[in-house]
């Protein structure tokens, strides 16, 4: 074949893959984040392959902390009975102070109730493009996983919720700190409430307080207030870290989310709103 | 059938890999661009046809694992690959200098292309992860020009 024809085939190919890229992006871009079916064929083709990367590799440690790593077990058994030790005490603070509010066998249904209505999942994936985003979990709708569904860290703080798309065993979660995500939230002290977005580069912002606010101070803790409708109310969501008041009518309140994506591994699906459970 | 193995096992090794250093940290996929490598290498081989089918294919499997517009990856990586054939075709990219300046430059140019791509869409910046990617293009340049020398090493050993 001729140079000149040779070069030309290949332009050709290259203008209608070109092409073919900018027909999906411009499908994508008016739905957002709700993704196309050619976007969730391509993530449920995917995803369990990078689940099962991932259990194999679980699996090798486990079998290693099985067999070679028992010196530690000991040791370890002390620390997690002292550990329980307090989990016990503060179990009965609480169900004591509890005592107050319920009846004993109401809060014996409720504990049980929270226990059934939580959900560990493992981390197996951050997202390609910016891990301040999203992850993947080794959970899907086969478990129970639904959209909307809140997720929190190991001591209980909010991380996101359930976006699509939700696959047999693998799901994507939205995290607090994408710069499309909102929080209905409050501060501790003088209950100034605000919504929470992500800057996309690990922080959130608190939008609209207005610059005559001077309810609230840096430090302050700010937890979810459940106006949103998504996420129920008190959970623990961050710390403000700088407030800056600019020439717009809302003051810059930066915030520190509780959360750290380098830990986290394990994740709590919380499958009910805990207001319907108590 | 033997390429089409080839490049399937290609495409599983960068996943697998891609898989791993997203585990141990996130910030290392922004340090080694991974599927990149295996498209380059494949359009080395081959040609810009195969390289960019490949890039187009790849870049749709990173696009689908991110919560964004599907395609900007696609894209970018569909020129890369295309480009890495061209050059190839035209420049002896086979010595190790040579082969780290191609990845180096390709590297840069895809990451130029998403950015601008993800700027204008999401009319934001870019999570630079404190600066850490803008180091892909050397870290993975600098890796890929020793793998890529370890594998013709091999394959000449073998024949």
């Amino acid at each position: 074949m001729p140079f000149f024809l040779k070069e030309k085939k290949s332009l050709s190919v290259l203008t209608a893959l070109i092409f073919f890229q900018l027909i999906l992006i411009s499908i994508q871009v008016p739905l957002g984040y709700e993704e196309s079916y050619f976007k969730k064929t391509v993530f449920s083709i995917f995803s369990p392959v990078q689940h099962g990367i991932l259990s194999f590799f679980r699996s090798i440690g486990i079998i290693w902390k099985n067999y070679f790593y028992l010196q530690n077990v000991q040791s370890q058994n002390q620390k997690m009975k002292e550990e329980i030790f307090f989990l016990r005490q503060e179990n009965n603070l609480i169900r004591n102070a509890l005592k107050n509010l319920k009846g004993e066998k109401e809060i014996e249904e409720s504990l049980l109730k929270i226990h059934k209505n939580i959900l560990a999942a493992q981390v197996i994936g951050f997202d390609a493009s910016n891990f301040y985003k999203s992850v993947i979990i080794n959970k899907g709708s086969l478990d129970g996983i639904k959209k909307n569904m809140v997720v929190l860290d190991k001591n209980a703080n909010l991380v996101g919720r359930i976006i699509d798309p939700v696959t047999l065993k693998e799901s994507r979660v939205q995290l607090i700190t994408d710069n499309e995500s909102g929080v209905g939230v409050f501060s501790v002290k003088k209950k100034v409430m605000g919504i929470l977005s992500g800057d996309g580069k690990g922080y959130c912002f608190l939008k609209y307080i207005h610059v005559t606010t001077d309810d609230i101070s840096e430090g302050e803790e700010v937890i979810s207030s459940g106006k949103d409708g998504l996420f129920p109310s008190g959970i623990k969501v961050g710390k403000i870290v700088t407030i800056t008041n600019s020439t717009s009518l809302f003051k810059q309140v930066k915030v520190e989310p509780y959360f750290d994506i380098r830990h986290l591994d394990q994740v709590a699906v919380i499958r009910r709103d805990p207001k319907e459970i108590f | 059938m033997k390429d089409f193995i080839k490049v399937a096992l290609g495409i599983i090794i960068a996943f697998f890999l891609y898989t791993i250093l997203n585990k141990i940290s996130p910030s290392l996929i922004q340090l080694f661009n991974v599927l990149s490598l295996v498209v380059i290498y494949f359009a080395i081989e081959k040609n810009e046809i195969f390289g960019a089918c490949l890039g187009g294919f790849c870049g749709l499997i990173q696009d689908s694992l991110s919560l964004g517009v599907f395609g900007v990856a696609g894209l970018a990586k569909t020129v890369t690959g295309f480009t890495a054939g061209y050059i190839s075709k035209k420049v002896d990219v086979l010595p190790l200098l040579r082969s780290f300046i191609l990845i180096f430059m390709l590297i840069g140019l895809e990451f130029i292309l998403w950015a601008i791509l993800y700027s204008f869409i999401f009319s934001g910046t870019i999570n630079t992860g404190r600066g850490l990617i803008f180091f892909q293009p050397l870290s993975t340049a600098f890796v890929g020009s020793f793998i890529f020398f370890l594998l013709r090493k091999i394959k000449r050993n073998k024949s």
